[in-house]
């Protein structure tokens, strides 16, 4: 019912704003002086096609066959129709309606493949999901289904690394849809958006893929916006600790991009090294946009002025500006240098081998030297799901699926997954009464996911454990990541440092401070890939 | 295009009002006095006052303080310009001879670097960490020319399949270099995905060297150098040669280029590929000194265009201006603005253009025509 | 207002459509698709207004709906970044309009002196300022941008108040700027947009019509951005970004940057291109076996790209050009009737010659 009449009125639309520019083509110039002499004919002309408009699909739009109008009409019939009704709070009684959103332009457009990847893998593992193709993840899944409950894939939001765009997406997603659970976003601003989408669409269940940035749950705190990642700061606990205490760094040099997710990160060493006694000396932020670094490069102090450097550059800055220091100041060695997770030898080719020994930032995963059963088991539970992935993690080419899900894209997106599993089980698949139940369950959930176990904070925000790796060069004299560290239990705020009434961080608002933080002296070595706990 | 209010004009209108003739050339001197004032305190600035320590607190001293730092700055500024040069320049050469403003300009930069990167990849034999002792001259010069080729021939393409029909609409030639961008751009995303790309330079270049105790990169000189060489290149082609003549004349008077019984189709032909040729080595350049990725294309899209119209649209001279003070503004402004602003650097560089444009309405070397 | 013609027939049709639409339409086809149309055709047609009748090819229309975002956003919010100055947001719309009026007249002084394609370009760095400007100044902004934006009680939760706000705004701009096209300062400016010499000879000051039109589209371009703001309730320097602004342009221009409708036209189409096109599984079907996925769903970019690229090469005037055409061979008119080869774009080396 409700499709036809949307189609109707679309048409009826169409036909009109067709028949409206028709007419009015000739006489914009000032004068207009043929525009009286057609005016018959064109009323004409007009009325019929208003008849026609209104009646049911309008001749004028198949006379007009432009592909534009054509195709939207054509999409406008397939949508309605594949999606049946398009009210989300009618849905809810049918089971879980699952929407992704993911990137697939901009800079992390790359990664598309790699999120719906991940989500789907715990729908195959947890709900009994089968693919529907096994060179892609793209082409959805079927038979998903928890304690009864079933769940469909209705979407997935293409995002390119905006707000707005990431909005308009979900809205796509939650009212053309009809999605009642939404996983995604995959980066920060795009978080805190969605965040507050999630804050005027309670009925609905947000759960984040890998967006870092903090104050999406530290000040957004949407009861129905679930993340079971670090922040961006997170994930650069406890190397400040590591430097000071083990690489005997006392000051340090920050090199940051001069954007929200730099300053997070830069935050994050910022409190961490802070805390354990060590001292920032100097902070440059080049901004985005950047092409040639140099002369923020000179602006860092030289080697033999500092104890060592932490560089949050990413993008082609991540290059371009070790590039700019190599010129300038030096070789990158590992003594001298550490960074956040844009710091890898997969983002960062300047780095030769003198870079040895080099610290770097987590992130979601953990490095690939990790071997435990739950991570060979999840691994390998991706490649048995599919042949091949063309994933981001690869470089766009294609090859296993467990490259895609064993990096932190697809895999925040797959603790996602395996989140709404879980908390369906709990409930016993009741979605009713606009999901308090499964929302209660999800803020509740002790995630035993395959790189370590998660629990929420009051704010819906990951308690996680992160890492610290070493880059070291291996037998074939590659430079690859080592873990180094287990950094168990952070949570977001470090200590008191960030509360919800601190302002979100920026270029220098972090104090630097000495203080306690519940990680410092308790991170876990790791040696040859297995935990010394 | 054209600026028909001062060409042709009677009576001068400059600003809103109307003024005598003498009001005029007093108006029109404020700005001259107003840029003057601006670069001699620029320049007191850099030479005197500049202090790390002092309360002006730049990140580098003054240039009597520090020759050092003053000279790697302006070095940077020139390599910099010297890149900035070799794509614009193919921007401006098009826009010149044809009047189309090739939006495509950038994705035909990423396209070329990508190309670039793979055939290197293949040459070396490593698709990973290629250091440059890895790699010889020609591991490089024949990646650079494959890609800058490629992009040619696209160009080359666009322009016959696309732009020839429609010569003189410039804004409906504008859209379709945009629709061609948009098709590009998605599909290198989907080709070469998101990550950022490096081209390696040859280890021969890769050395450093002491300019008043600050190191410094040869490969950033022998950037300098191939832009040089372009600079050259282009000034004898356009200047020594029948078809450059052509060419030249062709920017003053189309009609008459056509009625003297020359193909100017098969001379647009030609300009579309050097132009398109050299946005693709500036891609392969700009690949080897900053790395590309996705975004690029509109970084370099947007440099260009600043260059031009700082210089002037068309003007090869313009883009050997417009390239040299964008490369220095964007090389000073960080180490000798106080370091609490260092952060506006890049408005800075829009406020040079402002300024630029406040005066000279159609670039330093625009014609009023 | 009696219909003086067809076109205003049609016109008025479409409005009473479009007011009667919330009776059979979705609450996504209404409160997003449409909404937003009406929101970008009135953005669009300040581009429209400016190129059609002042010769002006103007890029910035979409950094002055921004600046009204920003602006709104900066006076209204209690927390997060910017002056958080907690106003009243009925309040800070006056005040945002002023800015942006404001900021309207200032370019427009400064770009009242270029022309054609240089004014493009001109406008098109002013865009790309206001993104480095937001994005690096922390004090109103920063790249985090603006969230958590609420609109005024009236309008909050009923976003079919703000649909009808949308509507009723672009009637009126549209209605306004036909009117002002037959006023002496409108056929003024048609004059200085085609023989700027001859005008100035006539004792017309050019430059300033050209800033008072753009100041006019500015003003017109801020009330989009007001009701921008409100329904999107955030704003970043991304969304003013380089991207977005080309958008704009090319919304205005594939619904035919001659006719003032062909903005909201265009907009639709975008719109619709941009949402429906990849539920077509046929486009994924294509690429499945052209070559892995070339032409997915994913990747309609490309098809959006071929689509603006056909209806550029097919149809300088855009959708509403092609549809003139095509009416013209229904009712068996020789298709290359002069009054439809209106170059898009504004070209005064020929019409200085034939006046």
């Amino acid at each position: 019912m409700r499709s036809t009449t949307t189609k109707r009125a679309f048409s009826a639309l169409v036909g009109l704003a067709l028949v409206a520019t028709a007419c009015g083509s000739d006489d914009d110039s000032s004068d207009g002086d043929d525009a009286e002499a057609e005016e018959a004919d064109a009323e004409t002309a007009a009325s019929e096609a208003v008849d026609d408009a209104e009646t049911a699909a309008s001749d004028a739009v198949d006379e007009a066959e432009t592909e534009a109008s054509d195709a939207v009409d054509e999409a406008e019939t397939d949508s309605t129709e594949a999606s049946g009704d398009d009210s989300g709070e009618a849905a809810s009684g049918d089971g879980v309606r699952l929407g992704i959103l993911a990137e697939c332009e901009g800079p992390f457009g790359g990664f598309y493949e790699d999120n719906v990847a991940g989500a789907t893998l715990a729908l195959v593992e947890g709900a009994g999901a089968t693919v529907n193709s096994t060179t892609t993840a793209l082409d959805g899944f079927e038979g998903a289904e928890v304690a009864g409950t079933s769940i469909e894939l209705v979407g997935i939001g293409c995002g390119d690394d905006t707000p707005d765009r990431a909005i308009q997406e979900i809205r796509t997603l939650v009212e053309q849809n009809g999605a009642n659970v939404v996983i995604g976003p995959l980066s920060g601003d795009e978080g805190t958006a969605v965040a507050n989408y999630a804050l005027d669409n309670p009925e609905v269940t947000f759960i984040n893929g890998i967006a870092g940035a903090q104050e999406t749950t530290l000040h957004v705190q949407a009861p129905n916006f679930f993340r079971y990642t670090g922040d961006g700061a997170q994930w650069n606990a406890g190397i400040g600790d590591i430097l000071v205490n083990e690489a005997g760094w006392e000051t340090a040099a920050v090199i940051a991009d001069d954007y929200g997710f730099g300053w997070t990160s830069a935050a994050g060493f910022t409190a961490d090294f802070c805390a354990a006694g060590g001292e920032i000396t100097s902070q440059v932020f080049p901004p985005l946009g950047t092409t040639d670094y140099s002369s923020f490069v000179q602006q860092l102090p030289d080697p033999d002025e500092v104890d060592g450097y932490f560089w949050v550059v990413g993008g082609t800055g991540t290059n371009a500006a070790l590039e700019a220091f190599l010129n300038a100041k030096g070789d990158l060695t590992g003594d001298q240098h550490a960074g956040n997770l844009f710091f890898s030898p997969a983002l960062a080719e300047a780095l030769g081998t003198d870079i040895g020994g080099a610290y770097v930032g987590g992130f979601a995963s953990l490095p690939g030297d990790i071997q435990t059963p739950e991570i060979e088991a999840y691994l390998a539970s991706a490649d048995e799901t599919w042949e091949s992935l063309a994933s981001g993690a690869g470089g766009g080419e294609v090859g296993p699926a467990s490259v895609a899900t064993g990096f932190g894209f697809g895999y925040g997106y797959y603790a996602a997954g395996t989140a709404l599993v879980a908390a369906l089980e709990e409930v016993g698949g009741d979605i009713s009464d606009g999901q308090a139940a499964l929302q209660e369950s999800l803020a509740g959930l002790e995630l035993d996911l395959p790189y370590g176990t998660v629990t929420l904070d009051e704010n819906n925000q990951a308690i996680v454990d992160t890492f610290v790796a070493q880059l070291v060069v291996n037998d074939d004299g590659e430079v690859v990541q080592e873990t180094k560290y287990i950094v168990p239990g952070v949570d977001q705020t470090f200590g008191g440092t960030y509360s919800s009434e601190t302002d979100p961080p920026e270029r220098d608002n972090t104090p630097c401070e000495e203080k306690d933080l519940p990680w410092q002296g308790n991170e876990i070595p790791v040696v040859d890939g297995v935990p010394e706990s | 295009m054209t600026d028909t209010t001062q060409a042709g004009a009677s009576k001068i209108k400059l600003g809103l009002f109307d003024m005598t003739p003498r009001q005029v050339v007093l108006m029109r001197r404020v700005p001259v006095v107003v840029v003057s004032v601006l670069v001699g305190f620029a320049a007191i600035w850099v030479l005197f006052l500049a202090d790390r320590s002092w309360t002006t607190d730049t990140s580098a001293g003054s240039a009597i303080a520090e020759p050092g730092e003053f000279l790697v700055t302006f070095l940077d500024g020139l390599t910099f310009a010297g890149l900035l040069f070799v794509v614009a320049s193919g921007f401006t050469l098009i826009f010149g001879l044809m009047r189309t403003v090739n939006m495509a300009h950038g994705a035909f930069f990423l396209f070329a670097a990508y190309i670039a990167i793979s055939v290197q990849q293949k040459m070396v034999g490593k698709s990973r960490n290629i250091e440059s002792s890895d790699v010889s001259m020609l591991d490089w010069f024949v990646p650079l020319l494959v890609g800058a080729t490629v992009a040619a021939v696209v160009g080359v393409l666009m322009q016959q399949f696309f732009l020839r029909w429609n010569q003189g609409q410039d804004l409906r030639q504008a859209i379709i270099t945009i629709a061609v961008t948009v098709i590009l751009a998605d599909q290198m995303l989907f080709q070469y995905g998101g990550l950022a790309k490096t081209m390696t330079w040859p280890g021969d270049v890769v050395h450093f060297f002491e300019i008043f105790g600050q190191r410094y990169a040869s490969s950033r000189l022998f950037m300098f150098a191939i832009s040089l060489v372009v600079a050259v290149a282009l000034w004898v082609w356009l200047n020594r040669t029948r078809m450059g003549m052509v060419i030249r004349a062709g920017v003053d008077d189309q009609e008459m280029v056509r009625a003297l019984g020359i193909n100017i189709t098969l001379v647009f032909g030609i300009t579309f590929f050097v132009g398109s040729f050299l946005a693709g080595m500036g891609g392969v350049m700009g690949a080897s000194f900053s790395g590309v990725a996705l975004g690029t294309d509109g970084q370099w899209l947007l440099n260009s265009l600043i260059v031009v119209i700082i210089g002037g649209l068309g003007s090869i001279k313009g883009a050997v201006a417009g390239s040299l003070l964008y490369g220095m503004v964007t090389a000073f402004s960080p180490a000798y603005l106080p370091s609490d602003y260092t952060f506006y650097s890049i408005i800075f560089t829009f406020v040079i253009l402002a300024v630029v444009l406040a005066v000279r309405p159609n670039g330093l070397f625009g014609r009023t025509e | 207002m009696m219909p003086t013609n067809s076109r205003s027939l049609a016109v008025a049709i479409a409005f009473v459509a479009l007011v009667l639409l919330p009776l059979i339409g979705s609450d996504f086809f209404v409160d997003f698709v449409m909404t937003r149309t009406l929101m970008l055709g009135l953005a669009a047609s300040t581009i429209v207004f400016l190129s059609a009748y002042g010769g002006m090819d103007s890029l910035a229309q979409w950094l002055i709906f921004g600046v009204v975002g920003f602006a709104i956003g900066n006076l209204v919010a209690e927390s997060g970044r910017g002056l958080k100055f907690g106003w009243e947001p009925w309040l800070a719309v006056p005040v945002a309009l002023a800015v942006a009026t404001l900021l309207a007249l200032v370019l427009g002084v400064l770009s009242a002196r270029s022309t054609g394609i240089y004014f493009l370009m001109l406008t098109l760095t002013y865009a790309v300022i206001g993104f480095y400007f937001f994005g690096q100044v922390t004090t109103f902004s920063g790249f985090g941008g603006m969230t958590g934006i609420d609109p005024p009680d009236f309008f909050n939760g009923e976003p079919r108040r703000l649909y009808y706000a949308a509507l009723i705004l672009s009637a009126l701009a549209y209605v306004a700027f036909r009117a002002i096209a037959r006023t002496p300062f409108g056929m003024a400016l048609q004059g200085v947009r085609d023989d700027p010499v001859r005008m100035e000879s006539l004792g017309f000051n050019v430059q300033v019509h050209r800033t008072l039109a753009f100041t006019l589209a500015g003003f017109v371009a801020g009330l989009a951005g007001v009701l921008n703001i409100w329904w999107n309730g955030q704003i970043d320097p991304t969304s003013i970004g380089i991207n977005p602004t080309l958008d704009l342009f090319i919304i205005a221009v594939i619904g035919g940057i001659v006719h003032l409708e062909g903005a909201w036209l265009g907009a639709f189409v975008f719109l619709g291109a941009n949402i429906y096109l990849r539920d077509i599984p046929v486009i994924g079907n294509i690429g499945g076996v052209i070559h892995d996925r070339i032409l997915a769903e994913e990747r309609f970019n490309t098809v959006v790209g071929l689509i603006l690229l056909v209806i550029m090469l097919t149809s300088p005037d855009g959708l509403a050009g092609m549809i003139a055409r095509l009416r013209d061979r229904l009712r068996g008119r020789t298709p290359d009737d002069e009054d439809h080869l209106i170059d898009i774009g504004y070209q005064p080396t020929s019409k200085t010659q034939l006046g």
